[in-house]
Parts: C-alpha cells; structure tokens; sequence
C-alpha cells in the first residue's frame, strides 16, 4: 500500500511516497514553477515514475505546504506543522524542538515526549526570518546561494549585520564591503544575525533537547553551527532536510488509512494552482 | 482608477442583540455631532476610566476616540487617517488609535471641516477632552498632542492600582483617598466646563445603572458556559459599545436586559453559535483585529468556536462596603476593587492575577484551546502575552497559539500567514482530542 505526500512551497515541490513500513519507495524535489505553480504536477509525475506507480495505485494522498489548498489530486490537506511533526516522530523520536527555516518564513514547533505538536511559533511578517534573506543577500554578494554555509566556514571572524530588515542589511553588506570585510566574514555574520532571530524565536517555546534544523535553511552548515551556537548544543538534521514535510505528509496519509480516513472529495487529475 | 471593492471583512455574528449594536456605534457620532449642535456639551474619551457614569450625571455627551479608530478598521477606512498622522511626524510604532485619532483630527482641521465619508458622519470637534492614565501610557499625552490640532481644555485623570505584591490592606485607604481626589479634580473640571454643579443624587443614580449592565453583562458571560455555547466573542466585542460607551444609562441597561433573555433562552433551547461545536476557544487577550473580524467565523467554519475573552469585560463585579454613603468615594472604591480583584489569589498562586482569571475561564468554560492577538502597537496588551502565555502551560497543557497584527493597522496583517497558523492550531486540537 502505497501513499504519497506533496510538499507544495513558493518556490520548490517536494514528494514522498511510502510504503505500509513506511519505508520511503521515492522522493523527489523540483521547483514549483513561476506561472501558476503547473510544475508541481510535473513533479509529483516523475515521483510515482521513480517508485513504478500511478495515481490510481495510490491510497492517500496528502498534501501540505503553502500552495497544499489547491492541490485538486490530494485526498487531504494537512499543514506543514503537523506534517513536519509526523516525520521527526518517525526520524528522531528524541526531538522536542524542530527548527524549520523555509524560504518564505520559519517556524518553532515545540513536541511533546509522544511527538505530537504541544505548541508552535511562526515567524514574523518579515523575510528577515526566512530563507529569502539570504537569497537576497547571495544576490548582492554575487555567490551561489549553496556555496554560502563552506564559505562562512573560512571566516575566523564574523563582522556583526545589526539589521534585520532585508534591504537594510543588503545596505549593510555593501557598506561592510566598502570597509574591506571579507566575504567570508559577512556570510558568517549573516548566519550568525539569521540563527539569531530563528532561535530567539524558538526560546518562546522553550528550548530543550533534542533540537532538529528542517528545511532548506538545514542544508546551509554555516548557519546550521551558528544555530548550535545560540542553542548550546549540537542540533539534529535529517539525512534530507527539505523532505521532511512531504515525508510527514505521506506518513500521515498511511495514519489516516489505518484509522479509517476517508479523503476529502474526489482526485482530479490537473494541475495545481495557487490562485482560484 | 477607483478602488475594486473588497470583500466583507466583519464578523457574522451569533446574537441579534449585538446585531443591534450597529446603530448604537452610529448615535454615538452621529449623535454627539446633533447634541453638540443643540447646545449640549461634547468631550472626547477614554474606555475604561472608571469615570463614565460622572459624565452622564453632568450630561456630557461622551465621544469615544479609541472606538473610532477600531470602527475606521472594521469599514477598512484607516489608512487615510493613520498616514496623515504619520506625515505629521507621529512613529509607526506609537499606538495605531491615537494614530488614527490624531490623523483624523489633522484631517479635520486641515479640511476646516468633517473628512468626506468620515465612517459614521466622523467625531464632531470636541468642548473638551477627559484621558486617563488607565490600561496604557499613550491614553495620558494623546489629547495632550490633540492640542496641536484644536484648541479645547484638556483633564486627564490619573487611574492606579497597586502591584500584586502589596499588602492591600496596608495602602487600600492611601489608593482609595487619591482615586477620589482625582474623580474630584475632574468633577470640577466639568463643573467649570458645564457651568453646573454636580449632583450627587443624579450620581448615585447613573452608577447603579452602570453597575446594573455590568451585572447583567457579567451574568451574561456566565451563561457562556453551557455547551453549545450561544455567544461568541464576535458578539461581545460589540456588546462592549453599550456596556462602556453607554455606562450609565437605562439604555445599557435595556440593552444587557434584552442580551441576557436572548442567550438564557439559546442556552435553554441548546441552539449553539454552529450546529456542531467541536473546540471551544478562549481569546486569551490582545485588543481584537477589528479589521479582520470575520476571523472569528472562519475560525467557526473549524467547528472552533470562541466562547469567552480575556478582554474589555476586565472585572467581575464587586461589592463597595456598605458604609460608603457618598457616590464618589464609591466610584473610588468599586476601582480599587475591580483593579485588586485577583491580586490575593495571584499572590498565592501563579503571582500574576491574569494568569489567575485565564485559569478561571478554561476551567470554568471547558476551554479546548487559547488564542492570543499580540498587537504591533499596543503596548498594554501585548507586552507580557509570551511571558502569560509560558506560564499558563505551567499549568495546562491544551494547544495556544499568538496570532500577530495590530488592532487598526493592517500593514501588520499577513492572512495567508494567519490560515496557516490557523491551520495547525486546529490540527492541534484535533490531535488532542483525538
């Protein structure tokens, strides 16, 4: 019995289809799409190609994300919070405290000793807490978002990005340039700014171990260690960090059919949109 | 280019008595703008200063400024008022009502009359001005900083309590002498303002009418507690129209008479606010996001439903001794009270008397989740929401989330953010209950 879960985010989609185990059979990540966000059909396509399935051979379907609303093949739709919850659970029944950094906002989700969600928080109406800052400030650096964590990495130093507004650090950046700081030392300082508002904003919830790092933020090592270091201890990161919420939707999905769920409405086969 | 008109962003609410409140908002500008042009003496101010029904015994048509913003929200006409404030070099982050009030009375004074469209026929140009140091800091230099738009005396009236940790019977008398003595400063105020004296008799008289819709109000709430319960919040953040800014008057009264029946019979006759009542919610505080009230409906459309606040409906009511003969020292002593009122029990247990009547209220109504609104720019009930909400969980453990905005100012407000949070809150819930 197969059951799938989509991830649907601004930029990237994410699949995961697991087996009555829970054993993960596929998974893939490609981007959303511009116009519409028709990719996200696409990728969900390719996934069941990887794991030999089709629709039909499918028995749930859960999707989560932000674009997780207008999804017409889902059999449900569950939001990220819940869906990430359900994946740790799965991946690290240790974990209290997730970390999930997106590119659009980041989120603390506090679970409890069973992994059930006790609490959360998300962040700001501000990119400053999400993953787009950093996109932002690659930009203007002139570096590749993913070579930006080995970079830090080089830094023996950080020089301190005060901002947390996005274009006002991007002002900052330039500025610390003019000065003669290194590249390396403004990402470090970036990542040490960023960690800082991410795990501030996970001390509302009350920190205590284990803490794992999701989401795209999770792939970053400079600003997973400059979290360790506000946090004080090592963090966790699952094997791949982006997956976490479509892997949680699928396991949700197997949850659901063991518990007798019924989907919501009828699959239709189209394309997902993100407007009415 | 005109403006697409959006989409209805009130609530749908639950009682046809708060449906009724719509006209009562609309007398009190309208109203006050007809009583002013009668001769009738009209002054600007403040919820919860405790001097309500003093205004009504000295026939003071009251104005109340900070509900004129929250109306602008909930018509969605705010932005004008609030830029206009801002360009006249007040700071985002200063109390968006004040900003609106200060806006608007910019926009008056530059226009040399109403701003066109003004929701409700706009705040008539003010004899005088009352604040009060109650509830925040703004309140006591906002018609202060109206001054520079108007040229009408000004009373501000300090309101205190003491901290938790005070031993009350210590300084109950020192509190009780200085709240009269302001109640007396005002009083004569008014005096000069009106060119009457003040009747003690017409005193007593508007303060058992207030004291009388309070009761009721409070009784009211009291009915919440029956499952399914048959008033949401949507309805009590209207119902706080007659019950502050009709204090003192057989109109409230009236009003909270008429409430009372329509939800004892709900309640008798098990008709909830929705069909089938799965969560029940507390709003654990924050001043409400008037303009996305119908937040409340969708979160209905859940089968959540709000069944009681930590908000507006501050006190319970409280019993001034018998040997207080004079209405002032009454007035003095019904605010110590009501400002003391879970100070012991707080001293006793969690040291925060807002914790106290949150513990109260889940007990008491079978509260299945809290919902909080931390607002931007409103320092009195946002500052200390994360510290109340941590120690709550201290003693349960039911899902709370914080919602984040602003009470007027919708530059604070992200909706497809509050969905999502929704969203999970309400998973969460359901996973408990599950």
């Amino acid at each position: 019995m197969p059951f799938a879960g989509i991830d649907i985010g601004s930029t990237m989609t994410k699949v995961a289809i697991v087996d009555s185990n829970g054993i993960v059979l596929a998974s893939l990540i490609g981007p959303t799409g511009a116009e519409h966000r028709h990719l996200a059909l696409k990728v969900m396509d390719e996934a069941m190609k990887k794991a030999g399935l089709t629709f039909e051979q499918l028995d749930f379907i859960v999707s989560t994300g932000y674009g997780r609303i207008n999804v017409p093949f889902n059999d449900k739709q569950i939001t990220e919070i819940t869906c990430h919850a359900r994946s740790i659970r799965e991946l690290f029944p240790t974990v209290r405290i997730i970390i999930d950094i997106g590119g659009q906002d980041s989120k603390g989700i506090k679970l409890d000793t069973e992994g059930k969600v006790m609490n959360f928080i998300m962040n700001d109406k501000c990119a400053a807490g999400a993953g787009r800052f950093l996109e932002v400030i690659a930009e203007t650096l002139g570096i590749k978002l993913t070579e930006m964590g080995e970079l830090s990495l080089k830094a023996k130093e950080y020089v301190k990005i005060s901002n947390t507004c996005t274009v006002f650090a991007e002002h900052e950046v330039t500025t610390r340039l003019a000065e003669g700081a290194t590249i390396p030392e403004i990402v470090a300082g970036l990542h040490e700014a960023f960690a800082g508002r991410v795990v501030n904003m996970a001390r509302n919830l009350g920190i205590e171990k284990d803490v794992v790092v999701t989401g795209g933020g999770a792939k970053n090592i400079g600003l997973v260690k400059a979290a360790e270091d506000k946090v004080g201890f090592p963090v966790l990161v699952p094997p791949e960090p982006l997956l976490t919420g479509a892997l949680g939707a699928a396991l949700l999905g197997k949850d659901f059919v063991a518990r007798g769920v019924t989907p919501e409405r009828e699959r239709r086969i189209e394309g997902v949109t993100f407007f009415k | 280019m005109d403006e697409k008109e959006q989409a209805k962003t009130t609530a749908v609410k639950g009682t046809e008595s708060a449906r009724k409140v719509r006209a009562m908002v609309k007398n009190l500008y309208r109203g006050a703008g007809e009583a002013r042009a009668q001769g009738k003496k009209v002054a600007y101010f403040m919820v919860a200063s405790q001097y309500d029904e003093i205004l009504r015994a000295m026939d003071v048509v009251p104005v109340p400024t900070e509900n004129y913003a929250g109306l602008c929200a909930a018509k969605r006409d705010m932005d004008r008022f609030l830029l206009k404030a801002e360009a006249d070099g007040y700071s985002q982050v200063l109390c968006s009502y004040t900003r609106i009030g200060l806006g608007f009375d910019s926009l008056r004074k530059d226009l040399g009359g109403m701003p066109e469209n003004a929701p409700d026929g706009g705040m008539p140009l003010p004899d005088m001005m009352l604040g009060s140091s109650a509830v925040c800091d703004p309140r006591f230099k906002w018609y202060q900083a109206a001054g520079r738009y108007m040229n009408v005396p000004t009373y501000s009236i300090d309101v205190m309590a003491p901290p938790v940790f005070t031993d009350l019977n210590e300084v109950r008398d020192h509190y009780i002498r200085y709240q009269r003595e302001q109640f007396l400063g005002l009083i004569e105020f008014l005096e000069q303002q009106t060119g009457r004296k003040m009747d003690k008799e017409r005193l007593w008289e508007t303060i058992r009418l207030g004291d009388r819709a309070w009761r009721l109000w409070y009784e009211t709430d009291r009915l919440r507690r029956a499952t399914p319960c048959a008033m949401p919040s949507q309805d009590h953040f209207s119902i706080m129209v007659p019950a502050y800014y009709y204090c003192g008057t057989q109109e409230a009264v009236d009003f909270f008479n008429d409430l009372y029946a329509e939800v004892k019979y709900k309640v008798e006759n098990k008709i909830g606010v929705i069909q089938e009542e799965k969560y029940r919610i507390l709003y654990g505080g924050g001043l409400p996001p008037w303009h996305t009230l119908w937040i409340f409906n969708y979160f209905e459309s859940f089968g959540a439903v709000f069944v009681i606040e930590n908000m507006y409906r501050a006190y319970d009511p409280v019993e001034v001794p018998s040997h207080v003969k004079d209405p002032v020292e009454y007035l003095a002593w019904r605010a110590f009270l009501r400002l003391t009122q879970r100070h012991e029990k707080a001293k006793a247990n969690s040291g925060n008397p807002v914790v106290e009547r949150l513990l109260e209220m889940i007990k008491d109504y079978q509260i299945d989740g809290v919902v909080f609104h931390a607002c931007r720019s409103c320092r009195a009930t946002t500052i200390g929401q994360v510290h109340i909400k941590n120690q709550l969980s201290q003693y349960t453990d039911i899902p709370m989330t914080q919602l984040v905005s602003d009470m007027v100012d919708l530059r604070d407000y992200s909706e497809a953010q509050w969905k999502a949070q929704i969203g999970a809150f309400i998973e969460a819930l359901s996973t408990r209950s599950a």
